[in-house]
């Protein structure tokens, strides 16, 4: 069973209006649990579109959607917002997060909305600050962090409830390449030591090169299929 | 959860200080009139309360006024005839406890150490000390024999103690004054008892701001009898109080004794009789001042409308500004309702705070002018809770709007907000 199964979706905007916009026509695709798949594709290829669907920001025209064997095709907004943080975890581009906030407590947010008590809450996010070598800036907030530690945050806080996927969106496109080497590396060490899925959305062919599976998206549909050139972990 | 919301708001106001002062500033206004006038019209309440109090709350005052002609008034002078005070008591067994009657005979001064201690001489019932509350605190009351027989005993003000004989209240009880009565020469009067004399009470109940201590005249009590050889008519009652009972209801006691008097006195005197009871004063005052402050406290609600304006204001500032923490918080699994919480709880502790501040101020403003007008400043307890339920009442409805926006933010677009 796919932990991520796409079947025939279609994105529409504007639908049945004059100026009406197919973004997606048809993608299919499955991620297995435990893979490491990159989505490149240019901008305007559809991939921030079919990561808002995977993130379930964003719903289907038509197709299904089939997330840990269960259809979320057809879901409501409060149970898509439950969806979302149990088993979905986000890495933006721009970190986002939530300012004026120290890093403990933005890793405590996710767990805040799934009702985990005050004390529990606060031990995991700092074991998961831990993990990811934030342990000396706990009490940071993000205006005090440089870029780097910002997304290491932000990955503790992707990672607050165990989700099933960790859904990156171009993680390292805001870092320069030194510290965005060592984000890719953190996202390997995820992969290989405590089998995460993840779901890596860029336009960067050579970061792709290093996942597992490289799914090619060009103007609305995935083209391509096959294994990175640099994957498990050598590079 | 709660909180968090509450730590969360607090952090987010903040942030931005001037803006969040500048908001809470019509809160804090609003909040501030009202407590302020609400304290200021609960003090003068309470001081006239107290004032019509001491005069007696059971007392319920029996005039007779002519309905006819000038003329007709003088050339038939009215009284109250004695068997109709009797007649009354047997009509109104239990409700009456006692009858107070009083006449002045005029001021009398008495010499002490070169100066003028003035008095006021009032011949009394018996009754008169319950209806005017008089309490002694040293010697005993003119005995019901003296009072039947009409001797010199007498009460006096322990200020007149001090300033004519110079000793305590209790020294004073069995001494002779010699007081000289304005028209009818020196008399001497033999102290039975003492009672205190409020000045500061005196000056706020006549106003008399200026007054001095030492030149007030106090009230010396004789016995009735007594002082009806110095009256023209001293046969002639045209007033008197009845003291009800305690738990009588007064204000229906006064019609009913109008009403039983009125049929007492003969048509062709052209007489009437209007009783006043003190209760029916103090529930007439206590509707007036009730209205007062409504229709003040009204005014002041439109500040807090304007004040709630600029709150509703503010937050859709802030949640434009925090369109991206939205869209994140919603990413991380926050349902709608969450965040509508979020930003409601804001806009209440923003309102609270502003209420808090609001009643402290206004308690100041209240009391500074309270004591301005020379009343007890007196907070009323109740118009704190009111403002703060009030405050709150405002950050739910004027947060509502902006907090349902922001739960409604389609999480794409508020995530790709600049």
């Amino acid at each position: 069973m796919s932990l991520i199964r796409l079947e025939n979706i279609i994105k529409k905007y504007h639908e049945g209006e004059e100026n009406e916009l197919e973004v997606l026509h048809g993608v299919g695709l499955n991620i297995e649990e435990g893979e490491f798949v990159s989505i490149v594709g240019e901008s305007g290829s559809g991939k921030s579109t079919l990561m808002n669907i995977i993130g379930l920001l964003d719903r289907p025209n038509s197709g299904s959607y089939f997330l840990n064997g269960q259809d979320v095709s057809e879901t409501t907004d409060n149970e898509r917002s439950r969806i979302r943080n149990q088993q979905i975890g986000f890495v933006f581009q721009t970190y986002n997060l939530i300012p004026r906030t120290t890093a403990v407590s933005n890793v405590e947010v996710p767990m805040m909305y799934a009702g985990v008590p005050k004390r529990e809450r606060t031990e995991r996010a700092q074991w998961l600050l831990e993990r990811v070598g934030m342990k000396e800036r706990m009490q940071h907030r993000p205006e005090e962090l440089s870029g780097g530690q910002k997304q290491r945050v932000a990955i503790a806080r992707a990672m607050a409830n165990s989700p099933a996927i960790l859904l990156a969106d171009e993680p390292t496109g805001a870092l320069d390449s030194q510290t965005g080497r060592s984000i890719m590396d953190l996202f390997h060490e995820l992969n290989e030591k405590e089998h995460r899925t993840i779901v890596l959305i860029t336009h960067s062919l050579p970061l792709s090169e290093e996942t597992q599976r490289i799914l090619t998206l060009m103007d609305g549909r995935i083209i391509g299929d096959r294994k990175g050139k640099y994957a498990s972990g050598k590079h | 959860m709660l909180l968090e919301n509450t730590s969360l708001a607090l952090a987010s106001l903040q942030s931005n200080k001037l803006r969040t002062m500048l908001t809470m500033l019509g809160i804090i206004i609003g909040i501030a009139a009202v407590i302020a006038i609400v304290t200021i019209g609960n003090s003068m309440t309470r001081s006239m309360q107290e004032m019509m109090a001491s005069f007696g709350v059971n007392n319920i005052d029996l005039y007779a006024f002519s309905e006819g002609e000038a003329e007709e008034e003088q050339t038939q002078p009215f009284s109250f005839k004695q068997e109709w005070l009797e007649d009354m008591l047997e009509e109104f067994p239990g409700e009456i406890k006692t009858v107070s009657v009083d006449s002045s005979i005029g001021s009398a001064t008495l010499e002490h150490n070169g100066k003028t201690v003035n008095t006021d001489v009032i011949g009394v019932s018996a009754g008169y000390l319950v209806a005017k509350d008089v309490e002694l605190i040293a010697g005993k009351s003119i005995s019901s024999m003296a009072y039947s027989i009409g001797t010199w005993d007498c009460i006096v003000s322990d200020l007149f103690v001090e300033l004519a004989l110079g000793v305590s209240p209790e020294q004073a009880v069995g001494k002779s004054v010699e007081l000289n009565l304005s028209g009818s020469g020196l008399q001497e009067l033999h102290i039975s008892g003492v009672y205190h004399f409020d000045f500061d009470s005196w000056v706020m109940n006549y106003g008399d701001r200026t007054a001095k201590r030492e030149e007030v005249s106090t009230e010396v009590y004789i016995p009735y009898r007594t002082a009806q050889e110095f009256m023209d008519a001293p046969d002639e009652l045209s007033y008197f109080t009845v003291v009800a009972t305690e738990g009588t209801d007064t204000t229906d006691l006064a019609e009913r004794l109008m009403k039983f008097f009125n049929d007492k006195i003969p048509d062709e005197t052209h007489y009437t009789c209007e009783s006043y009871s003190m209760q029916s004063m103090i529930d007439e005052n206590n509707k007036s001042m009730g209205q007062m402050t409504l229709a003040i406290s009204l005014i002041a609600g439109i500040a807090l409308l304007v004040g709630g304006i600029g709150v509703m204001n503010i937050m859709m500032v802030s949640i434009t500004e925090r369109t991206r923490e939205i869209g994140t918080r919603k990413a991380l699994g926050a349902p709608n309702s969450a965040i509508r919480i979020q930003f409601i709880t804001e806009a209440i502790i923003l309102c609270l705070i502003g209420g808090v501040i609001g009643i402290v101020l206004g308690i100041i403003f209240g009391m500074i002018g309270s004591k301005l007008m020379g009343y007890n400043g007196e907070i009323a307890v109740w118009s704190i809770f009111f403002a703060m339920g009030f405050s709150m009442l405002i950050g739910v409805f004027f947060g509502y709007y902006p907090a349902n926006k922001a739960a409604k933010m389609d999480p794409i677009l508020a995530l790709s907000y600049e």
